[in-house]
């Protein structure tokens, strides 16, 4: 394969003129982008001492894509066939849970040959929308009709040498081929045949002959019939009369579609063989000197003719030549008039004795795809066909597959598949447009292991629409709605890993943007732990940076995650644990916030009881409960539970005094702007007063407010 | 496939008042952060389909020599850079809600030019690896609260130009059936087993391989590469998907680029030399170019390598080769390395 070239455009020096760019000390650097197939291109200095150069001129990075990417009615193709190659995937993976035989059944190869004709049927929808001369909304077309046809001739031969209807595999092929060749090398051109028909003596003209050979050749029947009509005016007598019994033999040459046994048609092709030979010794007949009009030898031309309804190879070979007809031509013709019971197993054979007299055009891909196909050789088709079009290898290889006809010696655990090998270079190319990520994920995960690794990287990077700048809704709204595209996408093609990976990115997402309710909730959705640690952490950073309003207001959003949360392991529990102190916790400065005093006491003395508070927040939740403790109306905590609370004060006290004053106060220091231990301490010999007046008024107050001790 | 292909690349303006040293995209390729000889730091957004309206980019300023190279790290760490320079630094920068860019850390115990700076892959954890002038490695490993520990050992003597991570899962281990392979299909590389290795490129010629030891503590030197007959540019080890062996890249002032593969875990490392004769003597190329390549032996590049890059599947690999020229090479079924398509500034 030769090297592609790309230059980039604008130059970033005059061709010729790289040397005075070296010179200078400047050589071109590259970096692969993950996001498609592109680089991004740069000058960067060969001298790397630290020279301090400074250029005044621009200092550009370019973005070059090594593959053309998609565009304009080229999208489109992509999109509408990945749609067929899914449903031919939906039954190669139903065709698993079946027996493996049945992949060569009836069944299996006509719903194949039933996919493979809508891939050329949609082709040639493409090519007649590429073919119309209109203006185009999205852009110039990106390849020509031209380029569409071929794939049109290529795959619909595909479909006529490889996939018969069932049950016909051993019929004849000749006339499907013929009908092939009509339909896409369209000769003779019917300008011509209607300058002809407007002539009253279409013989004097130099393209007669050749015309009603081309006619009979190609079995057009109507054609041929029409100009020998116009024959019985010659003015010869000899060729009226040959005319004449030509007529009704070209007329009623057995077609096999008229025939519902084939031992008929063999029957009746032989006895009109017997006609024809009959034509050949009339012709003898005709003297030498009146096979001449005033124009031409006409017999010799009607020799040929009567040559090729004989059916001799030679005859058809030599006025396809003359004719600029190439090796598909006589190939064709040669399945009706040399041999019309030639079978699609011989016609290889065929096929090689043809092309070795007239071989195809090398400088024509679709010419040498057309001849590897009908000599029986796929790979070889393959290998043009990625040289035409990665979409045509690719779509090619995937049905060739499963019809067995690619090498299937298994390959080395390591190595891609024929088939895989195809298809994944045509993702590869797909990628060029990030925006088709479904699509090449899609063709990706067809391919093994190493096709699911290569679409598991694309997957992971789809963009989560960080930046608001790229979506109208709100950045939560757009991150929850591509996190569940991937989500889905994930599901179908089952990799949880990627889906984990995603979540995971996202809930830091999430984080920067302060919105932890999201954040929290794929945490628990990647059952990552620690992470989900860490956001509760930042969560309780509110607190401490913003005050308890703040901090309430966010942690609300993180409340509903603890319904939906399910947890086995001891670490889980933990992170879990967090979790729960965090909501509970922002619920108790919710009650504060609500006068809702007696459920804020009850609650903070929970957290204590239930170990749920971590030591680090113990003295922040002691500060917190001085306004309670100092509530007039009413006694808010039982003597049991204030009791719980002089523990914990004493643990802190005494800890502190032992050097492990860290542990535990580093939160109630934090929020303490500019403070240090001692100050913390300080704050906790206000918890200490106001126990000390609590239990004072439990003893003297007992006319107040009674909590019935828990 | 059309032989000439002109990319319609609508260039980026940096507006770096200096030559640019290197240019990285970012996790999604929807960044780009550049460095360059005038100090700075600088990101750009690259927005889809209209590269030229980007927002004109942040520039991080604080070192004091240029800049060589930036690296993106995982964004499930949060969006974060680091940078080396010749001023023998390694910054860390982090983008945050409100702040913008801001330096959050600073690396200082190498003694010389830091030339180049790497994220180990996601799994293993905030890591970063460094190669200085000074002739040694540091590896950093950042903890929660943005601290880190750092080691820091001899890695070539006169000086390490490069480094690269291994991916973090060995190749074959997913296809190669486990003992205990009762692991869904679905569970991924997040399941098995994760090394902590990377490469090393030096002035002494030679490529290292570096292995941490979870009972030791530390990082060994697991293997010597030896094939370049002059300084070792850069190395890039491929990524792993899902390919069967473990492929490195290095890029020398011999003017060569050598392909290292090894088809297991106790296999030896195996080199190959890219062959630019076969594929640069295409007419295209310019009469200066064609003469270039007539003079220089097989095996060989015009000119020194200064850069090998894989691409994201781990199937193309991008030279930049002091002549002017990227080259995109690709392995052929036959494992023949092929240029594929060249790119002319």
């Amino acid at each position: 394969m030769g090297a592609q070239h790309i230059n980039l455009v604008p130059p970033q020096v005059e061709s010729g003129h790289f040397d005075e760019l070296l010179q200078a000390g400047q050589t071109i650097s590259a970096t692969t982008s993950p996001f498609d197939n592109s680089l991004a291109v740069f000058l960067s200095p060969t001298n790397i001492s630290g020279s301090n150069s400074s250029s005044n001129q621009e200092e550009p990075v370019y973005f070059a894509s090594y593959d053309v990417i998609p565009s304009s009615e080229r999208r489109l193709f992509i999109a509408d066939t990945q749609v067929i190659f899914s449903m031919f995937h939906d039954m190669l993976e139903a065709a698993k849970t079946r027996e493996p035989s049945w992949l060569q059944s009836s069944e299996a190869l006509e719903l194949m040959r039933k996919f493979s004709v809508d891939y050329v049927n949609f082709i040639k929808e493409c090519w007649i929308h590429a073919s119309q001369p209109m203006a185009r909304a999205d852009g110039p077309l990106q390849f020509s009709a031209d380029h569409y046809r071929s794939l049109y001739s290529c795959f619909s031969l595909f479909v006529v040498l490889y996939l018969p209807e069932p049950g016909y595999e051993d019929a004849p092929v000749g006339e499907e081929l013929m009908e092939w060749l009509n339909i896409h090398f369209i000769e003779p051109s019917t300008e011509e045949g209607d300058h002809l028909s407007s002539l009253d003596k279409p013989w004097e003209d130099v393209e007669f002959w050749p015309y009603l050979k081309r006619v009979t050749l190609r079995g057009l029947t109507k054609a041929s019939l029409f100009f020998f009509n116009t024959l019985l005016q010659h003015p010869s007598e000899d060729l009226q009369d040959l005319a004449k019994s030509i007529i009704p033999v070209v007329e009623n040459q057995p077609r096999l579609q008229n025939f519902s046994a084939e031992r008929d048609f063999a029957f009746a092709s032989r006895r009109w063989k017997d006609k024809v030979k009959a034509i050949r010794i009339e012709m003898d007949r005709v003297p030498e000197d009146c096979r001449f009009d005033e124009f031409e030898n006409w017999w010799d031309s009607l020799s040929d003719i009567v040559g090729i309804l004989e059916g001799r190879s030679s005859v058809i070979q030599r006025v396809c030549e003359d004719l600029g007809a190439d090796w598909k031509e006589v190939c064709a013709a040669w399945g009706i008039f040399v041999d019309s019971r030639l079978r699609r197993q011989d016609l290889v054979d065929v096929a090689a004795e043809v092309l070795e007299n007239m071989p195809p055009d090398p400088t024509n891909l679709e010419d040498m795809i057309h001849s590897a196909l009908f000599l029986g050789k796929p790979e070889q088709a393959l290998r043009h066909a990625s040289q035409l079009d990665t979409w045509l290898s690719a779509h090619f290889a995937d049905v060739m597959e499963p019809l067995g006809l690619l090498e299937s010696d298994e390959p080395a655990e390591s190595e891609l598949s024929k088939r895989d090998e195809y298809v994944l270079s045509y993702a590869e190319y797909l990628h060029s447009d990030p925006t088709q990520w479904k699509i090449t994920i899609a063709y990706m995960y067809s391919c093994g292991d190493i096709g699911r690794e290569r679409a598991d990287e694309i997957l992971v990077r789809v963009p989560l629409k960080l930046h608001p700048s790229e979506t109208s809704g709100t950045p939560e709204e757009a991150i929850a709605q591509a996190v569940k595209e991937i989500s889905e996408v994930c599901f179908n093609h089952q990799r949880e890993a990627v889906r984990r990976t995603v979540c995971r990115i996202a809930a830091q997402s999430c984080v920067r943007q302060k919105e932890y309710g999201l954040a929290v909730s794929y945490c628990i959705s990647a059952e990552d732990w620690v992470s989900l640690g860490r956001v509760i952490d930042s969560i309780l950073e509110e607190y401490i940076k913003n005050g308890a309003a703040d901090f309430a207001k966010q942690a609300s959003k993180i409340a509903p995650s603890l319904q939906d949360i399910q947890f086995d392991s001891a670490t889980e529990a933990i992170f879990v644990h967090r979790l729960i102190f965090a909501v509970r916790y922002s619920q108790i400065h919710r009650y504060k916030l609500e006068k809702d005093y007696v459920s804020a006491a009850s609650d903070i003395v929970t957290l204590f009881r239930e170990e749920i508070a971590p030591k680090s927040w113990w003295p922040v939740l002691l500060c917190d409960s001085v306004e309670l403790l100092q509530y007039g109306p009413a006694l808010l905590f039982s003597t049991s539970d204030a009791a719980e609370l002089l523990k914990k004060l004493e643990e802190i006290s005494i800890r502190a005094s032992q050097g492990s004053g860290d542990d535990y106060l580093s939160v109630l220091v934090r929020t303490i702007k500019g403070g240090g231990e001692k100050d913390a301490l300080e704050r906790l010999k206000v918890v200490r007063l106001a126990l000390a007046r609590y239990f004072a008024r439990c003893t003297v107050g007992s006319n107040k407010l009674a909590i019935p001790s828990s | 496939m059309a032989p000439a292909t002109v990319s319609d690349s609508v260039p980026i303006e940096t507006a770096h008042e200096d030559m640019i040293h290197d240019a990285q995209l970012d996790y999604y390729g929807k960044r780009l952060a550049t460095c360059s000889s005038d100090r700075n730091v600088k990101v750009f957004d690259v927005l889809e389909g209209d590269a030229q309206k980007t927002t004109g980019g942040h520039t991080l300023k604080g070192h004091t020599g240029p800049v060589w190279q930036v690296a993106w790290a995982h964004p499930k760490f949060g969006h974060i850079l680091a940078s080396c320079s010749y001023d023998g630094k390694v910054l860390i920068w982090k983008e945050q809600q409100g702040q913008g860019w801001t330096k959050v850390g600073e690396h200082t115990l190498h003694t010389a030019s830091v030339n180049s700076v790497s994220w180990a892959p996601h799994e293993l954890g905030a890591m970063l690896a460094c190669a200085s002038s000074d002739g040694k490695i540091s590896v950093l490993t950042f903890k929660d609260d943005g601290s880190w520990t750092a080691d820091i050992f001899n890695g070539h003597a006169i000086g390490c130009n490069a480094v690269s991570w291994a991916p973090a899962v060995i190749p074959g281990s997913l296809i190669t059936p486990q003992s205990q392979s009762q692991t869904a299909p679905s569970q991924g590389p997040n399941q098995t087993s994760s090394i902590k290795r990377f490469a090393s490129a030096g002035c002494d010629n030679l490529v290292k391989i570096w292995g941490y030891r979870e009972d030791s503590q530390s990082w060994v030197e697991e293997e010597t590469l030896e094939g370049h007959t002059d300084w070792v540019r850069d190395v890039a080890w491929a990524p792993n998907i899902g390919l069967p062996r473990s492929y490195i890249a290095t890029a020398s002032q011999d003017k060569t680029v050598l392909i290292w593969t090894k088809e297991s875990a106790t296999a030896p490392w195996v080199k190959t030399a890219l062959d630019p004769s076969s594929a640069l003597a295409s007419p295209v190329a310019g009469a200066t170019m064609a003469s270039a390549v007539a003079n220089a032996p097989a095996g060989k590049f015009p000119d020194v390598v200064w850069r090998v890059s894989w691409s994201l599947a781990g199937n193309l690999l991008a030279v930049s080769c002091g002549d002017g020229k990227v080259t995109l090479w690709k392995e052929n079924l036959k494992g023949v390395w092929e240029c594929v398509s060249d790119m002319n500034s």
